[in-house]
């Protein structure tokens, strides 16, 4: 008859070697001993050993490798934070993440998914020090998530993309409520860093400067299955996110903050420019217009 | 009395390997000739990307199946049924011929180690297991094929070897069972018990499919990393496993320093010369000398997606 319910055991066994002082002070932990109230000497009652290793050597190989797995799972989701922050110091932050952000999901791709979060918490509130390192490390593994997240997500790979002579189809008085379909692979993100040159540069090489702080806008989208990310207009920015939102080029126009200075037929021109850059990229899947 | 087909009635699909992102270019350009292909399964059902599009490609050319890592079928947690609904989604789309995980649990409190983790095998393990897998087969609408897992602990609580666990599960939840040859033979070491005796202990008709590959002598125990050539004693139990079972589907894993594909292909070809009655090769695989160290010692697939980005 066995001693233990299933449940206890399998919850003191995962306690146990996801603890980050090891397996012995896993075993020693409270939420461990909750479970099942054994000391490391007395663990055989619970593990057996085998005639070449105790029972706490025998966990130690599962403890090993759960570290040691998510770590490399991690490096090589973030590829180019990793060679910004070295492997020692990245280590460290990984560690430190799989602890307060265990994985709760079925797929290793969500692993990392907090990582940009987790090292902003980690950020000391101290505002007098410069933390501009940090802030940009923050920057660099939100941009690698975001280019993670849309080379795997959906597509539109297996439909065309709207061509400019499509767009510019549109007469000028249907403008304002036509409304933009996207391709679903496109999103808009802000960073404090252009940090998107840094990590163009990283992938090629070993070293390259960090970039001054800089308020940046990115569209990040993929073509043929291959990542593009293009940097935008704070204003441009403006308009494509709110177009990707659902909103109408009306009111999406509506919503922009333009200076009071615009001189409207120069920006009539710069709007023009961006939907052809737009739909150059294959930013849109289709306009829809009312009936 | 009625005969339970070989395989529980699955083909024999020859020998395959497992689908990996460092071989996408190769496979689709090259377009090797090989029986067949495993996928892991997690790798995919989310991917809407290239990596689900190589899938889409090469299961129009060969047949696939499906390796799941995150069923956790040991879990004392609940069943996660929207990963259920997404296996089968998956499975449908790619006409996988059948879909296989592991006996063991993954994580429980709502967690996951991404580890296959081993159970007590006794008898109220052994009810908890079939009644999940009963349901799972359920909603999958096919038989779950469970694989032997490697271990490097057992439990006081354990009752019985880990061969009769495997056996009673598979005759009281009818469910198909892939055997690890290596796995056999690494817990074998690990945990003292007799290889040859677990192989002959199966229900040989209802194992469907083998799995073969290398893994690493730590010295004290062994870990089966999926970084090597298959060792000797391994590809003996595979003999003596395909004579058993009549011929089974065969794919080798290779997920740490894969090689280049034609050489993970010929190290699966291999297997020819333990099929039937043929002789040994004249030239086998040395196993590498113990590695002092345990630090780089990473089991089970692990496979990441491999983002390519415009420079």
């Amino acid at each position: 008859m066995s001693k233990h319910e299933l449940a206890k055991i399998q919850a003191w066994m995962q306690h146990v070697i996801m603890h980050p002082g090891g397996v012995q002070a896993g075993i020693e932990a409270d939420e461990a001993r909750e479970q099942i109230d054994v000391a490391p000497e007395a663990v055989e009652q619970v593990i057996a050993p085998s005639s070449r290793q105790t029972s706490v050597e025998r966990l130690a190989v599962y403890a090993n490798a759960y570290q040691a797995r998510l770590l490399e799972c991690l490096r090589a989701e973030y590829p180019i934070t990793l060679k910004a922050m070295g492997e020692e110091l990245f280590d460290q932050f990984a560690i430190g993440y799989l602890e307060r952000y265990p994985s709760q999901s079925y797929t290793l791709d969500h692993l990392g998914a907090q990582f940009a979060t987790y090292l902003a918490e980690t950020r000391p509130a101290d505002d007098d020090a410069d933390w501009a390192w940090l802030d940009f490390l923050v920057d660099l593994a939100r941009l690698e998530w975001n280019i993670a997240e849309v080379f795997d997500g959906p597509g539109a790979e297996r439909e065309p993309p709207l061509d400019t002579s499509q767009l510019l189809a549109i007469g000028p008085e249907r403008w304002p409520e036509a409304r933009l379909v996207a391709v679903p692979c496109l999103r808009v993100i802000r960073l404090d860093f252009p940090v998107h040159e840094y990590y163009r540069a990283l992938r090629k090489a070993d070293e390259a400067t960090p970039p001054e702080r800089g308020e940046t806008w990115l569209a990040i989208t993929r073509r043929n299955y291959v990542v593009r990310h293009l940097p935008l207009v704070p204003l441009e920015a403006a308009l494509l996110d709110s177009i990707l939102g659902g909103a109408t080029v009306g009111d999406a126009l509506d919503r922009m903050e333009l200076p009071a200075d615009l001189d409207p037929q120069a920006f009539a021109g710069t709007l023009r420019g961006w939907f052809e850059r737009w739909s150059a990229e294959g930013f849109f899947l289709r306009v829809e217009l009312p009936q | 009395m009625h005969e339970r087909p070989s395989r529980l009635g699955q083909p024999n699909l020859g020998l395959g390997v497992g689908l990996r992102s460092a071989h996408f270019s190769y496979i689709l350009q090259q377009q090797p000739q090989v029986d067949w292909f495993e996928v892991i399964s997690e790798n995919f059902m989310n991917s809407g990307g290239r990596p689900r599009y190589v899938l889409d490609q090469i299961a129009e050319r060969y047949p696939v199946v499906m390796h799941g890592v995150s069923l956790s079928i040991g879990s004392s947690d609940p069943l996660d049924f929207d990963y259920l609904a997404r296996l089968k989604r998956l499975a449908d789309a790619v006409g996988a011929r059948w879909l296989s995980d592991h006996l063991c649990w993954t994580g429980v409190l709502g967690l996951n180690t991404h580890d296959l983790l081993p159970l007590p095998l006794n008898e109220r393990s052994l009810r908890h297991v079939v009644e999940r897998v009963r349901v799972v087969q359920e909603v999958l609408e096919r038989p779950l094929v469970l694989e032997n897992p490697s271990s490097y602990v057992t439990f006081a609580d354990s009752t019985m070897p880990e061969w009769e666990f495997m056996a009673r599960m598979a005759n009281d939840a009818d469910c198909g069972l892939l055997l690890d040859v290596n796995n056999v033979y690494v817990s074998s070491v690990n945990h003292e018990f007799d290889p040859v005796e677990y192989v002959n202990r199966l229900p040989h008709e209802r194992v469907v499919q083998c799995h073969l590959a290398g893994h690493t002598d730590c010295g004290t125990h062994r870990i089966d990393t999926h970084d090597s050539e298959v060792i000797d004693p391994v590809w003996e139990l595979y003999r003596r496993a395909s004579r058993l079972s009549g011929g089974v589907s065969t794919l080798l894993e290779w997920d740490a320093k894969i090689p280049p594909f034609p050489v993970l292909h010929a190290e699966v070809l291999k297997a020819r010369n333990y099929l039937g009655d043929a002789v040994a090769p004249t030239t086998r695989a040395t196993p590498a000398a113990p590695i002092e160290s345990q630090e780089a010692a990473v089991f089970h697939p692990l496979a990441h997606t491999v983002v390519e980005v415009t420079d």
